[in-house]
């Protein structure tokens, strides 16, 4: 296009008026000459106007042809159209107002699960090249079992294997009391290897990492902390470095601060080295957690291979230790998103599905008015308007109803997922980010955009098939039938959607009431928790640990309003295990790779009194069962069932770890009834529990059985702990009923968010069935007046519309049955013992539906029966 | 004009004839589908209608530029002359259009 021709167009698109003036006076000179000329031909001079007009043709019609001559009339006419749907959208406010809303509910729903999915599995993880990071596990048993790593492994992955620029291990998150500077606090932190920020390619805002001498037991008395530490409890005090702190008791220096919103591995803020050794922690411990960084180019494929071959090597020179051991490597996204990948998609699918119900509710609206609009459009047809023109002008309405509901829903989203996330009772990893990016500003305008077309399209492409001339003919009651047939269609599609909906949304929340009813083996009511942490640095004799915790107990005991206490050093369903291999008296004894790793769970005694765990069978620890007596055991019934099915456990031996090691037999005093420790979900393990008067860890958490509310005593424990170290920080108070609560937020949350978005697509589709009964009840008055004034009785119309409305209902609950067998299948993950085809959850939704349906079509119906047909005969 | 012709009148055959018409001189647009009907000897004729719209769309593409000013009968018209463009354009087409009805002759011929 040259620039005199761009010239024209911009000024056609400026100067319109100028232009339309001079096309008047051109065409105007045109019918003057033919006019003269009729004159001189002998026509008087009203004649001659009349038949220079007649051979003209249409003026309008030419003139508009010129106009799109110009090349920017399209442009012109598209801001009109939009200048005159808004008119028109404004005029018809109560139809625009329900529309924009139906539609900003859809989308801003669809926005808020966007974001939340989006949050946690497109985002890139907050570190340099997080493409490239990897997880490296364990597996046991020929790949069957999925372990941490042992630190002698770490140590030869590291060296042996070409695949990776450097690998490092950590210890998950543990907790630190940072001492002398006040209040006691205790902060999050993580045991590290030195390579690890080498692994992150993250590097301190101030000072340094650690170094490779740092991390030996006896030379890692140094610390870096996060930047948000240092801001709350170091003032940013840019002279940090090189100051001594205590951290559990333990001095150390501060070497290096991290840059802000650092984290690492969920939600840590201070870092101390590992400083293992092969000696203590050997290739039979496991407990660290790997991570690594593949060299560019390096595929997770090819880094398993490698990482096959690699611990294949290291099971053959160590075939005690690692028999069927091997690795497995994974993204460090897919590792980390995992376990809501599946649950985020089917929530998108599921809150995709509500859009589309909201977007045939909108196109039944439209359809709706599109037919009482016919005349306007007719008449517009008549005028001259080209079908396109008025297919357009509704397409552009509807993007605007979609816009607007967009910009609507968009500012809703905010607002959702903010309860959303106000609804997950847990410290969420600091690597989930739930701003607003470029990504769901893209996925919300796409939406609207195919909303608007979705529910402009139907009504469009059907007022362009019109028949014009009927339409004005019969005055605007013309080609009902094929109307009434699609949006009967329309009908039976919300009917179907919302059935499959429901249907998911009831397995949900059966599967979570299940959930909710599932014994696990305690009595959670009125038990109040806290997790002491005694520093090792002080606490460094076993017997100051015993001694602690024993006064501890005995001080809470006698708390008013205390009934029963105790402590434990795992507290069930609290997302810390420790397995460790067992050997049974009397049975074969196995390898490391091949024996069963059980839970172990230290406990003081009357810890099960406390928690309500029932003695099936001997008795509980007792104050005498001390170092020097017997090493006892209580064990679960599962384990006792599972090595001595017809006989009382009781007396017989049992020992724990690696078979070479030799450790001494514990005898079994007790059975108690099986806890399940690691899930409400599953109860897999069997378990043992030990004296901590024989095993004292530093660790425990105490339990109190309460006669009021749990959390009254808060204040007392507190108190009793400061009377005993004044620097001692209690941390985790809950009572155990959060704590189940907490460890199943993820199927309360799905389940009820599968229940809202359920609940709404019903309300949405009883809306369309009303809304269509109502408007056929509304065109079909004539006909209905006939048939009264025929015979029919007020009952037979009843039944007539509530009929046909039911006839819809049941097609629609066929076909959603259909759809539900086909997809609640991919559910099943979510599901806990439920089936995903559970007859009765499909009979229940079913007659839900049609319940409702019956009373969607129930005001519309009585309305039809009165109907007077006098009146309804006149009315035409 | 019966339907017959108005059929065989298509838009780029009235265009060809606009371009050719202009390419002797300035013309209004009365004075353009007078000399179609005069040229033909009545045989072609062409409305307002298809008229108009043909000589703003060769002006939007460049192939004509108009001025407004005084014709014959003293009143201010619009008159369209051709430019250099359109004048290649005719050239090309009117080559294209002897080439298509030399060839119908052809066959007329020999039929």
């Amino acid at each position: 296009m040259g620039l005199s021709n761009l010239f024209r167009r911009w000024r056609a698109l400026t100067h319109k008026k100028e232009l339309d003036t001079e096309l008047d006076a051109e065409l105007q000179f045109h019918l003057e000459r033919d006019v003269e000329q009729n004159i001189k031909s002998g026509m008087t001079p009203a004649d001659a106007r009349n038949e220079a007009l007649k051979a003209f043709g249409g003026v309008d019609r030419s003139k508009e042809e010129c106009r799109d001559a110009r090349g920017v009339n399209l442009i012109e006419n598209t801001l009109r159209d939009i200048t005159y749907s808004v008119r028109v959208l404004l005029k018809s406010y109560a139809f625009t107002i329900v529309v924009v809303l139906t539609l900003a509910l859809g989308i801003g729903a669809n926005t808020a699960i966007f974001s939340f999915a989006n949050g946690i599995l497109l985002r890139p993880l907050p570190y340099p090249q997080s493409d490239r990071l990897a997880v490296i596990d364990e597996t046991a048993r020929r790949g069957e079992e999925f372990s941490p790593v042992s630190y002698p492994n770490f140590l030869d992955w590291r060296e042996q294997n070409t695949v990776f620029d450097d690998v490092a291990v950590h210890f998950g998150t543990g907790r630190f009391a940072l001492s002398g500077m006040g209040e006691p606090v205790e902060i999050r932190g993580s045991r590290i290897s030195h390579s690890l920020f080498n692994v992150l390619r993250v590097s301190p805002q101030l000072g340094r990492t650690f170094t490779v001498q740092e991390d030996r037991p006896e030379q890692d008395a140094v610390v870096i902390i996060g930047h948000e530490l240092w801001q709350k409890n170091f003032g940013g005090d840019p002279n940090v470095l090189g100051k001594q702190i205590v951290l559990s008791n333990r001095s150390r220096t501060i070497v290096g601060v991290m840059p802000r919103g650092f984290r690492f591995p969920e939600i840590s803020e201070l870092w101390v080295p590992l400083a293992l050794t092969p000696q203590t922690f050997t290739r039979t411990d496991h407990g660290l957690t790997s991570i690594a960084r593949m060299k560019d180019g390096v595929t997770i494929e090819q880094a398993q291979a490698e990482m096959h071959n690699v611990a294949a090597r290291i099971e053959q020179q160590n075939p005690v230790t690692n028999e069927g051991r091997g690795v497995r490597v994974t993204s460090l996204h897919d590792n980390l998103a995992g376990d809501y990948r599946e649950a985020l998609l089917i929530l998108l699918g599921v809150v995709g599905c509500v859009l589309l119900v909201a977007c045939v509710n909108v196109a039944n609206l439209m359809l709706a008015r599109a037919t009482a609009r016919q005349k306007e459009f007719a008449l517009r047809a008549a005028l001259g308007a080209s079908r396109w023109r008025i297919v357009r002008q509704l397409l552009i309405e509807s993007l605007l109803l979609a816009v607007a509901g967009g910009a609507l829903g968009f500012a809703l989203s905010l607002w959702a997922l903010h309860l959303l996330l106000n609804a997950i009772p847990i410290q969420l990893p600091f690597w989930m980010d739930f701003g607003i990016d470029l990504r769901v500003l893209a996925f919300t305008l796409g939406i609207t955009l195919l909303t608007g077309l979705i529910f402009g399209a139907v009504p469009a492409l059907h007022t362009s098939r019109v028949d014009l001339n009927d339409t004005l003919k019969e005055g605007g009651r013309g080609a009902i039938g094929f109307r009434g047939r699609s949006r009967s269609m329309l009908v039976v599609t919300e009917i179907a959607l919302s059935l499959v909906l429901l249907v998911g949304a009831g397995l949900m929340i059966q599967s979570f009431l299940r959930l909710r009813q599932v014994n696990i083996g305690l009595e959670a009511k009125n038990v109040f928790t806290a997790t002491v942490i005694l520093p090792r640095a002080k606490y460094r004799e076993p017997q100051q640990r015993i001694t602690f915790f024993k006064q501890l107990v005995e001080r809470v005991r006698n708390v008013p309003g205390v009934e029963a206490a105790g402590a434990t050093g795992t507290l069930p369903l609290n997302g810390n295990n420790w397995g460790r291999s067992l050997t049974v008296e009397g049975y074969p004894v196995l390898s490391v790779g091949q024996a069963p790793s059980i839970q172990h769970t230290v406990v003081t005694p009357g810890y099960f009194r406390t928690m309500g765990i029932r003695l099936i069978d001997g008795r509980d620890f007792a104050d005498a069962d001390t170092f020097e007596s017997l090493k006892v055991t209580v064990v679960d019934e599962r384990l006792a069932r599972h090595y001595w099915p017809n006989e009382s456990a009781v007396g017989k031996r049992v020992r724990f770890g690696p078979p070479e090691n030799n450790e001494p037999w514990h005898t079994i005093i007790g059975v108690v009834q099986a806890v399940r420790h690691e899930r409400v979900q599953s109860d897999t393990d069997e378990s043992v529990y030990l004296p901590h008067l024989q095993i004292p860890v530093p660790n425990l958490t105490l339990v109190a059985r309460t006669t009021a509310e749990p959390q009254d005593i808060t204040g007392a424990i507190r108190r009793e702990v400061a009377q005993l170290d004044r620097d001692q920080p209690i941390s985790e108070i809950a009572t155990m009923e959060q704590v189940i609560a907490e460890s199943i937020w993820q199927p309360r949350l799905y389940a009820t968010l599968f229940a809202v978005f359920a609940g709404g697509a019903l309300v949405l589709a009883l809306i369309g069935i009303y809304g269509v009964m109502a408007f056929l009840v509304q065109m079909r008055t004539h006909e209905i007046g006939v048939r009264m004034a025929l015979g029919a009785t007020a009952r037979d119309v009843f039944k007539l519309i509530v009929g046909r409305g039911m006839k819809l209902t049941v097609f629609g609950i066929v076909i959603g049955v259909a759809g539900a067998i086909a997809l609640t299948r991919l559910m099943h993950s979510l599901l806990f013992n439920t089936s995903a085809t559970d007859p009765f959850i499909f009979v229940a939704i079913a007659l839900l539906l049609s319940v409702a349906a019956f009373l969607a079509c129930y005001i519309p119906a009585r309305r039809a029966a009165k109907v007077d047909p006098l009146t309804a005969l006149r009315y035409e | 004009m019966t339907k017959q012709t108005a059929d065989l009148f298509k838009q780029g055959t009235l265009e060809l004839l606009i371009l050719r018409l202009l390419n002797s001189g300035t013309l209004n647009g009365w004075d353009i589908m007078q000399r179609i009907q005069l040229a033909s000897g009545e045989v072609l004729s062409v409305t307002p209608g298809a008229l108009y719209p043909a000589l703003h769309r060769l002006e939007a593409r460049g192939l004509i530029a108009a001025n407004w000013r005084q014709s014959e009968n003293n009143r201010k018209a619009k008159f369209y002359a051709l430019t250099a463009q359109g004048r290649k354009q005719l050239e090309a087409q009117r080559r294209e259009w002897e080439r298509f009805s030399g060839a119908v002759n052809l066959i007329m011929k020999d039929a």
